[in-house]
């Protein structure tokens, strides 16, 4: 039975949600100052080529002799927007859906729940490959395609959570006083739903990062010799034994801005959680 | 302990714990404290509380099952074992000396695990699963080929047997039961009651019994220890506790449980909550809330002592109360009040033969239930789980659509909410409201009390200034700034309140209360049923009272419809039908409420 | 009659994976006409746009006819093992698909072994160890791991394993079985890595939720010893974990395509990439309806787990 014991407070890693937002600062601010910060970072040394750290170039250069230091601060600029973009449009997109399908339910709710079954069986990344392959690639239709395949998750999720308020007392309540159909979905239930979408936008956020990095790295993201993570990898996975900075620089940064958007994902939906639970 | 009891004074008692302590270290709460008790071999002991009294903890405690995150301190001693520091010998003890039934029959069973299967796996080693599970299902009166059934294709009641045979497998000394039929429907809870006692009987258990019940402790057990804030206020004989108490907590206790068998004018109740353990440190937990209390009462906490009256030691009894001894006569019980006859007048609601079939279901919910609501008049639905009376309300209120039958709604036809025009919805929506039963989630916990409350009064065309909120509020019996609070730090019977206050917000002329007290304590149930007696006299409102409590209904209702398998089996009026029950299943409903007498189970 | 319960559930099953088959073959075909430029300028690549070359595609395609004939037309050469002629390389699409799925299949069994092996144990520790100090080392590890992009992973081994200490061979599929599995192994990890903090994540999750249940606590109070009632939530989480499997199979799938690049392997991974770059649309339809098979025969692999796993499903009762 729900409530008979105190709710146990349970504790989590705080280190690790505090290491978490400082990445995701610094990545923000490499994000919005890079041009300010960096100014220089695609200005290419073929004189100099690919070499090792030197004095001036922490991190060595990549094969066209630029700063691979630098190349990384503006990569963020390439790696956040996109990634933003993803979750923000599907989540968008997921609660314009999801809100009403739980809500109304019916014929039509059946029909976007087959299609989101049927788009959750097939991994993203294979369909985004062949689609913005066949399209043409670019980051922009990247981006787009992102949005449309992670769409359905967001659906899910958000019909999910309705269909669990749709039936509480309030919301019933709220019926019986004649409130309309817009209002109980607004203002009655959203609020409920709000916290479990913004934890899920996180975690799409990561995996978009990952997704455009990957695009990027198999060449139907950006054009090539763009200062993006993934990018840099696939330009200088030859030269590793050269410079294996050029590759382990931008792959860290990957991983640990996507395990930094994660860890603090997955700490707002425990809360969510915990909060649900002590109700 | 000071307290000895029939069975053998010389004897080592089956249980004996001293001075329990329960803390959650990472809050730094304490949830119940200086609790100390025991349990004769073969003897039957009921700890009765409501929520928040710490029964169930303290058992857990003794038991060493605490729930992750608490922690408890104090000695137990478990047939002459000393177990409290001894984490193997509590091992060693579980199944064969000390075993535990759990409350809810749905969730205590493995559920990818075939029943008999569970039950060998509690059997001490060497035994042989194939003579001794069949022996134990039929202990519990279950034949022997529900052994090989899943437990998703069992009922409750089964459940319930097959836990009870699995927590016996291992022969165990000691039964501890915590709420082993709150869950289950009054008719069912009355046969596995009366078989975990006859079980008991015959095996010479020891039995602790957790409830938060008193007439049921009474019905069920030789003793009784009422707990309250984390505390003990009572103990003693099951018949001499019934007969005279001496703390008022447990008069108040036993006041505020509403008796079946008559209605009253006025039901007893408390006011305010119950106290966290914290919140009534240093003092004694009932002061604020009791009538009798002196300023002693709140300089420190009163101890258990041995019961003396007028230079009597009361034999076996204990009580928390510094008065114990100078409490009071009880008022003698109050008569009982004749309910209103029927009004003769045009009926708010009229349903005519409603039926309701849900897919995949093998009965109907409702196979063709016709009734009537007159004005004013309170009607109550009774029945247990599955008789179609939250469906009917369902239909009523428009939340569920019916499949045949008519529903006339102050004349006008409301069977069918979705073919209705606008104007209409509204009408019926402003003539018939309806309250839920869950406190917890009756309320947005995204939204505060005021604007709940103010969104109620603008829906129902109604002016929602701070004063028309405060209005509202006060007719619930809330204070004015409780409008700012959310429902997440309110009580249960606050929340509830809250609730009232939103469906009589426009004066509706019909309440549909489904089961609106079952969720609440009894002391908190009284307070609600009085609140909704004087808003039904106040706004002359009629009601549509669902509930499976007849001791409840008996309290509020004029006139009885009794359904059974959705249909409805008896009807009249509400003390025509308790007192001279026609249909043998209302009769076997009213036999299933506790009366608080020794051979209620027999 | 659970025979018969079991056999109808399949059934219906079956029935939704043949609809679904249905559904993305008709997407596989449409990225014909999805290609940007003429559908026929699309099929002949960069060959001379002569009479000869045209005819033939007019005769094999039937691009005169209305497209529900196309499309049947393509289905049932497709159903015949006729997957078209690439563009890329003028070589039976089917001929260059037979060469490179066994390196996909052992690469994608190889990683799921090892992710199994090394996630779901994982995930049990920390679930039991819940809290304390090996749980956060686990549940970190793991977050860390479904984050890293297997191409990311694959290159940073390189960097350390094959570049750095030279355990490994950088690159190449290797000869006889143990040098293939060797020449595997740091393909399989990079792909597995993901897979892991999944695994991870889902197998913990599940656990928790299962050892928070009140038949846990019943049968610890009832004497049952650790290890049985451990036993008890364990068979209890095998349906969630079964669910995330299918999921991260079929996610491997996908990251199968990352990592034959990285490590420039000869797979089905690597060709689609090479097909999708180049445009060579009959070779990308047809790995894409390989692909969606693959994907379809895992998730029906799941749903019989299923009806092994959960009597409730095998009975059609309702899950409480």
């Amino acid at each position: 039975m729900r409530g008979r014991f105190p709710a146990v407070a349970r504790r989590r890693p705080q280190v690790a949600v505090a290491g978490a937002l400082a990445v995701l600062l610094a990545v923000a601010v490499a994000a919005v100052l890079s041009p300010w910060l960096v100014p220089g970072a695609t200005d290419q040394d073929l004189v100099l080529g690919i070499t090792g750290p030197v004095p001036g170039h922490p991190l060595g250069t990549d094969d066209l002799g630029r700063d691979v230091l630098e190349l990384l601060v503006a990569g963020a600029r390439t790696a956040v927007p996109g990634a933003l973009c993803v979750a923000a449009g599907s989540m968008l997109i997921g609660n314009l859906i999801g809100l009403p399908a739980g809500y109304f339910g019916g014929w039509a709710d059946a029909l976007a729940m087959r299609w989101a079954d049927l788009m959750f069986s097939l991994p993203a990344l294979l369909v985004a490959i062949v689609v913005a392959g066949v399209l043409g690639g670019g980051y922009g239709l990247a981006v787009a395609v992102l949005v449309v395949l992670f769409a359905p998750t967001d659906t899910r999720v958000v019909r999910g959570a309705v269909l669990e308020q749709r039936h509480r007392p309030y919301v019933e309540a709220a019926l019986l006083k004649n409130l309309s159909a817009w209002r109980i979905m607004t203002r009655q239930i959203w609020p409920n739903i709000a916290s479990v979408t913004l934890a899920n936008g996180f975690l799409n956020f990561a995996y978009a990062l990952v997704s455009l990095a990957s695009l990027s790295f198999l060449g139907l993201g950006v054009p090539a010799g763009s200062p993006d993570w993934g990018r840099t990898l696939a330009d200088n996975r030859a030269q590793l034994l050269v410079n294996p900075w050029a590759v382990v620089a931008p792959g860290l940064a990957i991983i640990l801005t996507a395990a930094a958007l994660n860890i603090v994902g997955d700490w707002l939906h425990e809360r969510v959680d915990r909060r649900g639970r002590a109700r | 302990m000071k307290e000895s009891t029939g069975t053998g004074a010389t004897a080592e008692p089956a249980i004996r714990v001293e001075g329990i302590k329960v803390r959650q270290p990472s809050t730094g709460r304490t949830l119940l404290s200086e609790v100390s008790f025991e349990v004769a071999a073969g003897e039957s002991v009921a700890i009765v509380g409501e929520s928040g009294s710490g029964k169930s903890l303290t058992v857990r405690a003794m038991l060493g099952l605490l729930p992750q995150g608490l922690e408890a301190t104090g000695q137990v001693r478990i047939a002459g074992e000393r177990v409290d520091d001894d984490p193997r010998a509590r091992r060693r003890q579980r199944g064969g000396v000390v075993s535990l039934l759990m409350q809810d029959p749905f969730t205590l069973l493995n559920p990818l695990r075939r029943a008999g299967r569970q039950i060998a796996d509690g059997l001490p080693k060497g035994a042989d699963a194939a003579v001794e599970v069949p022996r134990l299902l039929a202990e519990v009166g279950l034949p022997a080929n529900v052994a090989g059934r899943y437990p998703f294709q069992l009922s409750g009641g089964m459940r319930q047997r097959i836990g009870l045979a699995a927590a016996l497998a291992g022969g165990p000394r000691v039964l501890v039961a915590d709420e082993p039929t709150t869950a289950l429907d009054a008719t069912t809870q009355r046969e596995v009651l009366s078989l975990i006692r006859r079980v008991q009987r015959e095996r010479d258990m020891a039995f602790v019994l957790i409830t938060h019940d008193l007439r049921l402790a009474f019905s069920t057990c030789d003793r009784v220890m009422v707990m309250y804030a984390g505390r003990v206020m009572e103990t003693g004989s099951a018949a001499a506790v019934r007969h005279e108490q001496f703390h008022p907590y447990t008069r108040a206790l036993l006041a505020a449980e509403p008796p079946a068998d008559r209605r009253l004018a006025v039901i007893p109740s408390v006011p305010g909550a119950v106290p966290a353990h914290d919140a009534a440190a240093g003092r004694c937990g009932f002061a604020d809330r009791c009538s009798l209390a002196v300023p002693e009462c709140r300089t420190g906490v009163p101890e258990p002592r041995p019961v003396r009256v007028s230079g009597n030691v009361r034999e076996g009894r204990l009580s928390a109360c510094l008065r114990a001894a100078e409490l009071p006569a009880p008022p003698a019980p109050e008569p009982g009040v004749v309910s209103r006859p029927p009004v003769a007048a045009e009926p708010v609601l009229e349903v005519r033969d409603l039926r309701r079939w849900f897919a995949g279901s093998p009965h109907p919910a409702l196979a063709g239930v016709s009734l009537t609501v007159a004005p004013g008049e309170v009607v109550g639905v009774v029945g247990e789980s599955g008789s179609g009376k939250t469906t009917l309300a369902r239909c009523v209120a428009g939340l569920e659509r019916p499949d045949g039958g008519a529903i006339l709604l102050g004349g006008a036809d409301c069977s069918d909410y979705g073919r209705m025009g606008r104007a209409a919805v509204r009408q019926a929506r402003r003539i018939s409201q309806m309250i839920f039963q869950d406190p917890y989630s009756t309320l947005n916990p995204a939204r505060t009390v005021g604007a709940t409350l103010r969104e109620a009064l603008w829906a129902d065309g109604r002016p929602a200034g701070p004063d028309d909120l405060a209005r509202l509020l006060e007719s619930v019996g809330l204070a004015r700034d409780m409008a700012g609070m959310r429902p997440a730090g309110l009580s249960g019977g606050e929340r509830q309140r809250v609730a009232i206050a939103r469906a009589v917000a426009g004066e509706p002329r019909l309440l549909i209360c489904d089961e609106p007290v079952s969720a609440l304590d009894v002391s908190v149930q009284a307070q609600v049923l009085g609140l909704l007696a004087e808003l039904r006299e106040r706004l002359s409102m009629a009601m549509l009272f669902i509930t499976h409590d007849l001791a409840v209904v008996r309290q509020i209702a004029d006139r009885l419809y009794v359904l059974e398998s959705g249909t409805c089996v008896e009807t009249g009026l509400a003390d025509r039908v308790l007192d001279a029950p026609e249909h043998p299943y209302t009769r076997t409903l009213l036999a299933s409420v506790p009366d608080g007498s020794g051979d209620w189970l027999d | 009659m659970a025979g018969r319960d079991r056999g109808l559930f399949l059934l219906r099953r079956f029935a939704g994976t043949v609809v679904v088959v249905a559904l993305l073959s008709v997407g596989m075909f449409g990225l014909l006409y999805l290609a940007p430029g003429s559908v026929q300028q699309t099929l002949l690549g960069t060959r001379p746009a002569t009479l000869e070359t045209i005819a033939a595609i007019q005769a094999r395609y039937h691009l005169d006819e209305p497209l529900p004939a196309q499309y049947l037309r393509w289905l049932g050469g497709v159903l015949h093992g006729d997957l078209g002629t690439s563009v890329r390389t003028g070589m039976p699409v089917a001929d260059m698909i037979g060469q490179r799925l066994p390196l996909t299949l052992a690469l994608v069994g190889y990683g799921a072994l090892l992710a199994l092996l090394v996630g779901v144990p994982l995930g049990v520790v920390g679930a039991l160890r819940r809290g304390r100090a090996a749980d956060r080392l686990v549940v970190t590890a793991g977050v860390v791991g479904l984050s890293a992009p297997p191409f990311a992973v694959g290159l940073l081994l390189l960097v350390v394993f094959a570049a750095g200490l030279g355990w490994f061979p950088v690159y190449g599929t290797g000869e006889g079985l143990a040098d293939q599995a060797w020449h595997l192994t740091l393909p399989a990890v990079a792909l597995a890595v993901g897979a892991v903090g999944m695994f991870v994540r889902f197998s913990r999750a599940a656990l928790i939720r299962e050892l928070d249940q009140d038949y846990v606590v019943f049968a610890r109070a009832r004497g049952l010893s650790g290890a049985a009632v451990i036993g008890y939530a364990l068979r209890n989480s095998l349906v969630p974990i079964l669910t995330a499997a299918g999921l991260i199979v079929t996610g491997m799938l996908a990251g199968t395509v990352l990592v034959e690049v990285t490590f420039a392997l000869p797979g089905l991974g690597s060709l689609l990439v090479d097909s999708v770059t180049f445009k060579d649309v009959p070779a990308v339809q047809a790995l894409g309806l390989l692909f969606t098979l693959l994907i379809v025969a895992v998730n029906l692999l799941v749903d019989i787990g299923y009806s092994v796993a959960d009597p409730r499903v095998r009975f059609g009762g309702r899950t409480s």
